[in-house]
């Protein structure tokens, strides 16, 4: 009878409890042991990755933030809607948090999904200070699912942020172990050829790039939830269960290819927006990305997690069983691939005259595998010659083997022009046509695309932009040196935006690395072509040699950071500050803070 | 199945009636299964609201009896197009293949449905209609009726095979329940 009384008082107490979080993070030095080397990093609570914060859509939180450190922190709540102050960038939303100091956070949930958060001070984020959010919806999912783990990646390195930003400074390949060597040198000029192959090298140093810049800060080891890959983190599951799985890219500077051999994977959510479920083999998770994806494992067996590196510099494994210690097979890394011609193809100002003479079909080292999936002659069979006038601009992803037994002559009006074909080849309209970096699933099925995320729910009206903003992504390779539009940002003036307005953001990538660019407080809305369904994200990757737009609500006043969220980027000069004027509860630029330390995203 | 009591069966308010010419997805819809077969409006003893929405039923199970012959009363109120079909877990499995052809091809976008190009002749005497009887595939607003008979227990549930939204979790159960009267009035 008392207990029954107790339990009835505790559940009326509840929905205040749930309405008004308290939660208390300490940032501390950590270990943190890959298994490959133990290196003193930073954590929250006393712990790399620090601990899931789990709040409620429509819960007013207080986060006490104790600073353990003996020097100035702070945390970012990456992608949650919130007022500037409280938004966690040193010289930006807020001073920072003193060392051995308590900042209290407090800001309402306006928003569901999988989010997380980090230090925007220094180098702490590449050194372990970050930490996952999760937040539930009022109402329900619109997905089902019977247990759910978050599957947080990084890309532990040995050196401390600051040693290798150094590091990059002094020698910007002093990371790169994929360089070409001499030997290939060699090798290549026996097969192409002693003047092609050397142009291709004159082509490739007047770039100031090397082919093999996919990544430029390598030897990390790829961690899950903590775990290196021989320390294994393992989620149990019941066989016949869907499972949700919550990734979030927490790396400094690593894009990872993922996968789970022998389960198909339902993406579900994109940085914590629902979109159109879309089932894929295999997914490419940019830095500070999230993808929620959906799986079914029916047999009683172990299945891998495997997320090698884009550049296929290392990798990190976890496993989903039905019991502890129980492991299937971990595939081997597949060849790294090699940046293209068509990877600088939005490179302005190269002089490409000394290139007219070239033989491309010679040209050595150039990836032409991504194209040969472009080769036609494989849909021989397919009559399309009387299609004209039908738009199936969005179909997108079409599998030729699907289409190989079809004849589509009867099919009057249908203009196939927009469809992409994947299957052996890659094509990817995120990509330059022809890029090395095109993604194409192990299995030879369907590789998530950009193309393929679709609001589930639009969060805006669509409605027209009021003006269009640049954004030339831009850098200089051999200095390390990287900006917008030619400006690093210690020389920037803030882009100002008017509360109410809708952008259009043209990010044109005149580098050979990609950049996932992070807006700070507003939502970037993917332009995939989609219309009202754009998906809504907080971090864009914009591929080398490649356009893409982005629009924005302006609809929350302050200042805030948007930047390349490669930390080293950041830190080097790719990043600005964006001013909201005008609007409700409109406060003032914060004084006297100019931006010396906005950088380490 | 005779033509007419298909189109009995298979009720639907908001499009022109379907022509059921055709191997339709030409996948495995045959009456031998095991799923029961379309009813009689007379033999009716009940009908089963069920409201689809983005991406999930309203209700996630339902309860039959075998021998049962249930009206299903199905309503889109999402913003995209969906599925309502009875089969076997194996059966929505094989057809959620054809209904990625139809996503490939633009018949269903989003929230649209192309019910034009779902007649034409893909050259092979197929087309992409959407015309079984234990089905019935919805734009946004539509509302159809399917009139069933449930003959034999089995594993059965009623899912969206529209790509990607059956695996996350837009299906219901199909409970049978043991009921004498049921098993009276069939023997």
């Amino acid at each position: 009878m008392k207990a029954s009384l107790v339990a009835a008082s505790v559940a009326c107490l509840l929905p205040m409890l749930a309405s008004a979080g308290e939660y208390n993070l300490t940032v501390d030095r950590v270990e943190i042991d890959t298994g490959e080397f133990v290196k003193e990093g930073i954590g929250y609570n006393g712990s790399s990755p620090g601990p899931v914060l789990r709040f409620k859509e429509g819960e007013e939180v207080v986060i006490n933030v104790t600073n353990n450190l003996d020097e100035m922190t702070s945390i970012h709540w990456h992608g949650l809607i919130l007022p500037f102050r409280q938004d966690g960038v040193p010289g930006i939303s807020f001073p920072g948090i003193k060392a051995g100091e308590t900042f209290t956070y407090k800001f309402p949930i306006v928003q569901t999904g999988t989010y997380w958060f980090h230090s925007h001070s220094g180098f702490q984020e590449p050194d372990g200070a970050f930490g996952a959010i999760v937040i539930e919806p009022q109402g329900r999912e619109p997905f089902r699912y019977d247990r759910e783990y978050v599957v947080q990646l990084t890309d532990k390195h040995p050196h401390s942020g600051d040693r290798i930003m150094r590091n990059l400074k002094m020698m910007p390949d002093y990371y790169n172990r994929q360089q070409q060597t001499a030997g290939e040198f060699f090798s290549d000029i026996s097969e192409y050829g002693f003047m092609n192959t050397l142009r291709d090298r004159l082509a490739w140093g007047g770039m100031r790039m090397m082919k093999a810049d996919v990544e430029d800060v390598q030897g990390f080891v790829g961690m899950i939830n903590g775990k290196s890959p021989d320390q294994n983190w393992t989620g149990l599951f019941e066989p016949g269960e869907r499972i949700r799985l919550r990734f979030i890219n927490s790396s400094a500077m690593t894009y990872f290819d993922v996968r789970i051999p022998g389960l198909e994977m339902t993406v579900v959510q994109a940085d914590g927006n629902n979109v159109q479920p879309v089932n894929v083999d295999e997914f490419r998770i940019g830095v500070a990305e999230t993808y929620d994806v959906i799986v079914r494992p029916r047999e009683a067996q172990a299945y891998t997690i495997f997320a090698e590196s884009m550049g296929r510099s290392g990798y990190a494994r976890a496993t989903l069983a039905p019991e502890e210690g129980m492991q299937a097979p971990v595939p081997e890394m597949r060849e790294p691939s090699r940046l293209t011609m068509a990877d600088m193809g939005g490179m302005h100002g190269m002089d490409h005259s000394d290139m007219s003479g070239m033989d491309h079909s010679g040209m050595p080292g150039m990836d032409h595998s991504g194209m040969a999936g472009m080769d036609h002659s494989g849909m021989s069979g397919m009559d399309h010659s009387s299609m004209s006038g039908m738009n199936q601009a969005a179909m997108a992803n079409m599998e030729q083997a699907s289409m190989s037994a079809m004849d589509h002559s009867n099919m009057a009006g249908m203009d196939h022009s927009g469809m992409v074909m994947s299957g052996s080849g890659a094509s990817d309209p995120f990509y330059a046509e022809g890029s090395g970096l095109t993604p194409v699933a192990a299995n030879g099925g369907k590789f998530l695309s950009y193309a393929d995320l679709k609001a589930q729910s639009p969060l805006y009206d669509e409605r027209e932009p009021t003006r269009e903003i640049e954004l030339r992504l831009t850098g200089n390779m051999e200095r390390y040196s990287w900006s917008i539009n030619g400006v690093k940002y210690e020389d920037s003036d803030p882009i100002r935006l008017q509360y109410g307005e809708r952008v259009r953001f043209k990010f044109v990538n005149e580098t050979m690395m990609t950049h996932p660019m992070h807006l700070h407080g507003m939502w970037s809305i993917l332009d995939v072509g989609a219309g009202q369904w754009n998906p809504v994200k907080h971090t864009i990757s914009v591929q080398p040699g490649t356009t893409v737009y982005m629009e924005t609500e302006v609809d929350a006043p302050g200042q805030w950071a948007f930047h390349c969220h490669l930390s080293y980027h950041a830190a080097s000069g790719m990043f600005r500050k964006v001013v909201v004027e005008g609007g409700p509860e409109s406060s003032p630029a914060v004084a006297g803070e100019d931006a010396e330390q906005g950088g380490g995203a | 199945m005779k033509v007419s009591k298909l189109i009995a069966a298979v009720a639907v308010l908001t499009m022109p009636v379907l022509a059921f010419a055709g191997g339709s997805h030409g996948g495995g819809h045959g009456q031998a299964t095991p799923i029961g077969e379309p009813g009689d409006a007379s033999d009716v003893t009940r009908t089963i609201a069920v409201v689809m929405k983005d991406n999930y039923f309203e209700p996630e199970a339902v309860n039959v009896s075998p021998g049962e012959t249930v009206r299903f009363s199905i309503v889109n109120e999402g913003r995209l197009v969906h599925e309502f079909n009875i089969g076997t877990p194996d059966m929505h499995e094989a057809h959620q293949a054809e209904m990625r052809m139809m996503v490939d091809h633009g018949v269903i976008l989003g929230g649209k449905l192309n019910r034009d190009m779902m007649k034409m002749d893909m050259g092979n005497g197929h087309t992409m209609e959407h015309d079984d009887p234990n089905s019935v595939l919805l734009a946004p607003g539509e509302s159809a009726e399917i009139v069933w008979t449930f003959t034999a227990q089995s594993n059965l549930e009623f899912a969206c095979n529209v790509p990607g939204h059956y695996q996350s979790g837009m299906y219901g159960d199909v409970e049978f329940k043991a009921n004498d009267d049921m098993q009276a009035r069939v023997h």
